[in-house]
């Protein structure tokens, strides 16, 4: 069935606005969400169309947030503690307090979120 | 090295073939503490792949030494998106940088967990957008949903557009409005690509009907060129880093309108 909308949707919204030449990589996103259980069985094809969006909206969130430390201590340059800072003044972001307070090895440790 | 072995998995994991075991296979070889043993390499029921979880394989997966760059998103994105809401003059360490991307796959693990908590007391095996969302405002990121179930529907509308245009070029005219899934998606709109070009004409005479009779000339190639030069525009390097995979989930993003043109 065809609908009016049909032919004007598939150049603004249908192809490039899809999620656009992805800004990140929807088989990386699946692979993480895999890695979050043992028992993650299967993953919607939209899930990690939406986590593309989300990762963007998480990343300019801490972001953001870590500026304002940096700007705090009027800094130019954002680092690591203003990462760490960010997280701890924010509760959302609690579940990033193991990994950012650790500093000598959160580097190395696995993203797997098992708490 | 680790890439390469990463690989060499997915090469063994293509011989399973069924597509019942693929998701099985995938998480098997995302998973460091286990490895595929060569010698398990039976015949492809489901039982044999649970089971190829647990025979543990220490030759490999040095994971504490390396930074695996498959477990996170790659740097070149995170980046990017980081510098859009800084102001020009600022700077990111490296290590905020690391911190940045380590974060994101955190969150991931985060939200999927919960959604996939809530399958599980529900009794499904599939996590879906609905329990991702559901998970993210349970999680305390109540201000992404709304954006979210926005880009969602957005999303779902061009794909049914992008189904019913495949459809109409495919002269498949049934009446169901199925939805093409992504990997489908992704084949169809790659295969279908010249396709398009050659009956685009024939799309737009159909829609005569719909819109005011306008001729088949300006407002037809006015509309291909805003809404490519848009959307090009607006998600501006979008390519970098994003290759393989993702860039074949959209096939059409990577037509040419001009190329007739040229």
């Amino acid at each position: 069935m065809r609908q009016a909308g049909t032919y004007s949707g598939i150049f603004s919204a249908g192809i490039s606005g899809k999620t656009g030449p992805h800004s990140l990589p929807l088989a990386r996103i699946k692979k993480i969400m895999k890695k979050s259980g043992d028992d993650v069985k299967m993953i919607s094809g939209e899930a990690p169309i939406v986590f593309s969006k989300a990762c963007e909206l998480f990343i300019q969130e801490l972001t953001q947030r870590s500026w304002t430390e940096t700007i705090q201590g009027k800094r130019r340059t954002l680092h690591k503690e203003d990462v760490a800072s960010a997280v701890i003044a924010t509760d959302i972001f609690d579940f990033l307090l193991g990994l950012v307070s650790n500093s000598s090895c959160s580097s190395i440790d696995p993203p797997v979120a098992e708490h | 090295m680790e890439r390469g072995s990463g690989f060499y998995r997915y090469h063994k994991h293509a011989k399973y073939g069924s597509g019942l075991n693929m998701e099985q296979a995938s998480r098997d070889s995302d998973d460091h503490e286990t490895n595929v043993p060569n010698a398990a390499n039976q015949p492809n029921n489901l039982p044999a792949a649970t089971r190829r979880g647990d025979n543990a394989n220490n030759n490999t997966n040095p994971t504490k030494e390396v930074r695996e760059q498959d477990q996170y998103m790659p740097i070149a994105n995170v980046i990017r998106i980081m510098r859009r809401i800084l102001p020009p003059h600022a700077k990111i360490s490296d290590d905020a940088k690391e911190t940045v991307q380590e974060c994101v796959s955190e969150y991931i693990s985060f939200v999927t967990g919960e959604a996939n908590d809530r399958c599980q007391r529900e009794q499904r095996k599939t996590i879906t957008a609905e329990d991702v969302l559901w998970a993210m405002g349970k999680l305390g990121f109540d201000d992404y949903v709304e954006p979210l179930s926005l880009f969602l529907s957005r999303y779902r509308e061009s794909e049914a557009d992008r189904s019913s245009i495949l459809r109409d070029i495919f002269h498949h005219k049934r009446g169901t409005t199925a939805t093409i899934d992504i990997g489908g998606g992704a084949a169809a709109g790659a295969m279908s690509t010249p396709l398009y070009m050659q009956t685009f004409p024939i799309v737009d005479q159909h829609q005569h009907h719909h819109h005011h009779h306008h001729g088949i000339d300006s407002p037809m190639l006015g509309g291909v060129y805003y809404g490519f030069a848009q959307g090009n525009a607006g998600e501006g390097n979008g390519s970098d880093g994003a290759g393989g995979p993702s860039s074949s989930q959209n096939g059409f993003s990577s037509y040419d309108p001009y190329a007739p043109f040229k």
